[in-house]
């Protein structure tokens, strides 16, 4: 077989023509490569364990509409649950135990709210009467907040909120109710 | 001390390999042939250096060195010592070096065998096979190093997880062995299945196996030789890279229907269906690359064929440990998502460059350019587009329509079997048609009356097989439809074996037999080809009876109780629970008993099996089956009730009756045999003829 | 008194028994449905092959749907209300469906189109006669040529 040098390879060869189509091709590729690599980024983001935390509104279990910006002001203990999930139903008395012992020590500075993911309204009703959950719980059987928003990997997990609407805590997995008083008061100390 | 061996091992091979690239390239721009025997000594380094690496991470599996992270992870004092090496692969940075010992190896066997024949060629093939080993190198050394310790550093909390280091940090102490070993996770129990152990190598054989052909087309165009030499140098790596592809889905699929419980054997998950894809692409390429040796057209397309089954090689392992959609196999959501991703995307765009350059320059012009519109080359033709359109759809629906739903409509999507069954159909349909009608098609051109009579004796032989198939009970529209495709199939490649038989003996005086073994062995690409499309047939007969006429219940029995199902009587005698295997698992065993006609067939031991060890997947279903030709009574236990003083036990099962789904695994050993014999190095044509012409003259004689 | 109470809660009983045997739901007829269903949280599995507690308690679902005399496509109706789209195999809303079943046919008749286009300059090229259908064997091609046209 003769072996073609790349001079020969210009020297003999005589261009195609109308082949401007043909860059379309590096074009569609291109496209397609770029939109992949758009999904691997939306991807990789994390939860948001800093910034503003993502507004919501949800209608609670009881039928009250819930929105976050509304919570201004006051520090925010935003927990990810579903009933069908272990380790929540390991915290779920800490927290409810948490949230009652604020609401006396520090009245109305304190919102704890449930979000459940992906779950049946009717388990997740059964789940807060069982552990006798008085904060409230918002079906989020969509998972547009769960997933979309705070871009959970898993139930549970837990996202601290200051005063001012800033994500200041992230707890993954079960919340061991020690570690998250000792992140709250720091808040309420510097809020006061 | 195993550590600093492996690490340092990679980290040279490493350099070995961007040596390589640079020496190979240079000298080939300069033709300075030191630099580029320089390159490929640097490039057949890579494969000792990598081994005595991987031949570290075994040693330090074998003798339990929990220290390596990697160790730690995937083994445990328990485990049994051929898991040990099989764990060599069992997780992510295992498993990225086991790639990279392959790609080394099959790079060596390359820049050995084919270094004089393919001279122009080589420097360029060294630089595109080094180049894709230097990135899972680096990816291994810097991002996934398997010979990772764990380490204690002086400011880490009591409590806190040990993190572990390549390299040693400062003031380091070593964790307690002890509280290691006990807390060693041990392997994924799903992982501990013979299927599972060898679906991974035969997968790494055949993608590493296809980087060779893109390295060698990569070669053609940078080097400028776009003549048919890529084509014929890398015939049998096509081919062996086909054969390890296929075996590696075939055997995924028969490790899901043992091990993973739920009666199928192909779940067209996005990352199953990751590596389908590159299947697909290069079975086109494996048929279209036959059309340029014969007739030197569909150049362009061939090398648009070869990078795009390479970029899904790379789009599927990159797909798969990324994290980009979400699968059953997903690894945890690694941080190589980004490296990998803009390899991909690199390598991709680099070669479609490539090719549009040459296109332009005029360099790849077809030698013929006619054919006629009914004729082996125009069916070729069709079945690329198949091909093609079947990767597309397959892609669009595993990836394009979940991402850009998600991206653009804000809407989460899911795409299962109901979609994929709809849309590859009629495609797959198509193909086995194909697979009848081309072997009868002459090159060139031919008239459609001249199609029309071969096609007339296996149109024949397909109805008659159809009479049966409907006697035998199947009689909808499209089981008739789908089976008579797949028989048409099976009977012309049949056929075509005959024909070629009786003219031999027509022509020599064989026995039938020894005419059948006399045209394998001087055609052994076209009759071993016949053997594989038999092959597709008989897994296709399988996969339509296990898909149309699969029958499944759902039951719950008392001990002694008995079930009527398929034509069978399943009698559930009593459950064995608590029993506890060498490897520490407590196996809960139902004994089910399987009769049909009065006649005892079987005795099946579904079983739900408990890891106390495991972390994250610690149950499993096993079935119980009851193989035949027939079909396949399969049993699993969903779960069970001990009963107390009032309530008799119950237990729960799945009964699935799978006609003809062990077609599916004997088509594929049919498939494995035709690939050999099509890859067997066959004499010189020249001496043949001689042979034989002095054969007849003898036997004329006498 | 008591006599007609205890009379009473009894019938009641009898009353309430009666109406849940009247519609015994099968596993079978919640897998019919399950097995077109994804599970929401677990990735790519069916509602049927799922075996998470959160599994469990859909199938449960879909039993007391049944029970409550939904037909499957009301069920599966109700799912998708509350779970979105992922839950199904294909998309039940005709925007995403059409977009999901139809593209892959237009890619396939993009790619049939260029095949075509192929075929056509293959065909063309014979009527003009510029180039022979199949020149001679070059010399050193020889071997290699003749051991293709045997082989294929």
């Amino acid at each position: 077989m003769a072996v073609m040098t790349e001079s020969d390879v210009q020297k003999t060869a005589a261009p195609a023509r109308g082949l401007g189509g043909a860059w379309a091709i590096l074009l569609l590729v291109g496209v397609v490569i770029a939109v992949i690599g758009l999904a691997l980024l939306r991807n990789q983001q994390g939860q948001p364990t800093d910034g503003t935390a993502p507004d919501f509104t949800l209608t609670g279990l009881d039928g009250t509409p819930f929105r976050l910006s509304e919570q201004r002001g006051r520090i925010v203990v935003l927990n990810f649950w579903a009933s069908w999930c272990a380790p929540c139903a390991d915290e779920a008395p800490a927290l409810q135990a948490l949230s009652a012992r604020y609401a006396v020590s520090h009245p109305g500075r304190v919102q704890f709210v449930g979000v459940t993911h992906s779950d049946e309204p009717d388990d997740s009703a059964a789940f807060v009467a069982r552990y006798g959950i008085t904060y409230p719980n918002l079906p989020d059987t969509r998972a547009d907040v769960s997933k979309r928003l705070y871009r959970i990997t898993g139930v549970p997990e837990t996202f601290l909120i200051d005063a001012e609407g800033q994500v200041v805590g992230f707890f993954y997995s079960a919340v061991d109710p020690v570690a998250l008083a000792a992140a709250i008061d720091p808040l309420l100390a510097a809020a006061s | 001390m195993i550590a600093e061996i492996g690490t340092a091992a990679l980290a040279l091979s490493l350099a070995a390999a961007i040596y390589s690239i640079i020496a190979s390239v240079i000298g080939a721009r300069e033709r300075d042939s030191r630099l580029i025997d320089s390159g490929r000594m640097a490039g057949l380094l890579t494969f000792p250096l990598i081994s005595v690496a991987s031949v570290a991470l075994l040693a330090a599996l074998l003798t339990q060195q929990y220290q390596i992270a990697y160790v730690w992870t995937v083994s445990a004092p328990d485990t049994p010592d051929f898991f040990r090496i099989t764990a060599l692969w069992g997780s992510q940075q295992g498993s990225l070096l086991f790639w990279s010992l392959l790609m080394s190896l099959f790079a060596f066997v390359a820049l050995w065998t084919h270094w004089r024949a393919y001279r122009p060629l080589m420097p360029y093939v060294t630089a595109f096979t080094m180049a894709t080993l230097a990135f899972f190198l680096a990816i291994s050394l810097f991002m996934e190093n398997p010979f990772a310790r764990f380490w204690i550093t002086p400011g880490l909390a009591p409590d806190a997880g040990v993190p572990s280091y390549t390299l040693i940090p400062p003031d380091a102490t070593a964790p307690d062995a002890l509280l290691l070993a006990q807390t060693a996770r041990g392997l994924n129990p799903l992982l501990r299945h013979f299927g599972m152990i060898i679906h991974p190598p035969m997968l790494y054989l055949g993608f590493v196996g296809f980087t060779i052909p893109f390295a060698f087309a990569m070669s053609a165009l940078a080097s400028g030789d776009v003549s048919v030499n890529w084509i014929k140098a890398t015939r049998r790596w096509t081919l062996i890279a086909w054969l390890f592809l296929s075996l590696g889905l075939i055997l995924g699929g028969r490790w899901a229907y043992d091990v993973l419980g739920w009666g199928g054997y192909w779940g067209w998950d996005p990352v199953e269906n990751a590596a389908l894809l590159p299947w697909l692409i290069g079975t086109g390429f494996l048929h279209s690359v036959m059309i340029q040796e014969k007739r030197g057209m569909l150049k362009v397309w061939n090398m648009f064929l070869v990078v795009f089954t390479f970029s899904a090689v790379i789009f599927g392992t990159f797909a798969t440990r990324s994290g980009l959609v979400e699968s059953v196999h997903s690894f945890a959501q690694s941080e190589i998502g980004i490296p990998m991703f803009l390899f991909w995307a690199a390598m991709t765009l680099i070669a479609v460059y490539l090719i549009l350059l040459r296109w332009r320059q005029g360099v790849l012009k077809d030698e013929h350019a006619f054919a006629g519109i009914l004729s082996r080359e125009s069916l070729f033709v069709l079945n690329n587009v198949i091909f093609v359109a079947l990767t597309l759809a397959i892609f669009w629906g595993s990836f394009g329509a979940p991402i850009l739903s998600e991206l653009f409509a804000g809407t989460e999507i899911t795409l299962g079997a109901e979609y994929f069954n709809l849309v590859t159909a009629p495609l797959f349909l198509v193909l086995y048609l194909l697979m009848g009608i081309a072997p009868l098609a002459a090159w060139g051109a031919m008239s459609f009356g001249r199609l029309g009579r071969s096609l007339l004796r296996p149109l024949i032989g397909t109805g008659v097989a159809l009479v049966v198939v409907y006697l035998l009970g199947a009689r909808s529209l499209g089981a008739l439809v789908g089976y008579g495709a797949v028989l048409f199939a099976a009977i012309v490649a049949l056929w075509e074996i005959g024909r070629g038989a009786v003219a031999r003996r027509t022509a020599t005086g064989d026995s039938l037999v020894m005419a059948v073994i006399h045209i394998f062995g001087r055609n052994r690409r076209r009759y071993g080809g016949f053997i594989v499309h038999l092959g597709i047939s008989v897994i296709g007969i399988g996969v339509i009876g296990s898909t149309l006429y699969q029958q499944e219940t759902q039951r719950t029995l008392r001990p002694g109780e008995s079930l009527e199902f398929g034509g069978y009587t399943l009698t559930y005698e009593r459950m064995l629970s608590g029993q506890i295997a060498d490897d520490g698992r407590i196996m809960d065993i139902a004994e089910m008993r399987v009769a049909r006609g009065g006649a005892d067939l079987a005795l099946l031991r579904p079983r739900y099996d408990f890891y106390p060890e495991a972390q994250g997947m610690n149950t499993q279903i096993i079935a119980g089956a009851y193989s035949t030709l027939e079909n396949d009574v399969y049993v699993l236990l969903s779960g069970f009730e001990n009963g107390d003083g009032t309530t008799a036990p119950t237990a729960t099962f799945k009964f699935y009756i799978n006609p003809l789904i062990n077609l599916v695994w004997y088509g594929g050993i049919v498939l494995i045999v035709g690939t050999l014999i099509s890859m067997a190095p066959g004499a010189q044509p020249a001496t043949r003829r001689v042979r034989a012409d002095a054969d007849t003259r003898v036997g004329a004689a006498a | 008194m008591i006599r007609l109470a205890i009379a009473l809660i009894l019938l009641a009983c009898v009353g309430v028994s009666a109406q849940d045997s009247e519609v015994p739901i099968t596993f079978d007829q919640v897998n019919v449905i399950a097995e077109k269903l994804y599970c929401p949280v677990c990735p790519n599995e069916t509602l049927e092959d799922c075996q998470t507690q959160a599994c469990r308690q859909w199938r449960a679902e879909i039993a007391e749907q049944l029970a409550a005399g939904q037909n499957e496509q009301q069920v599966i109706d109700s799912f998708v209300r509350r779970y979105g789209e992922r839950v199904v195999a294909i998309p039940q809303d005709a925007g995403l469906r059409a977009l999901s079943v139809v593209v892959p046919y237009l890619l396939a008749g993009a790619i049939a189109l260029i095949g075509v286009v192929t075929l056509a300059r293959w065909t063309r090229r014979r009527t003009k006669g510029a180039l022979a259908a199949a020149p001679p064997l070059k010399a050193s091609d020889d071997s290699y040529r003749a051991q293709m046209e045997r082989d294929l």
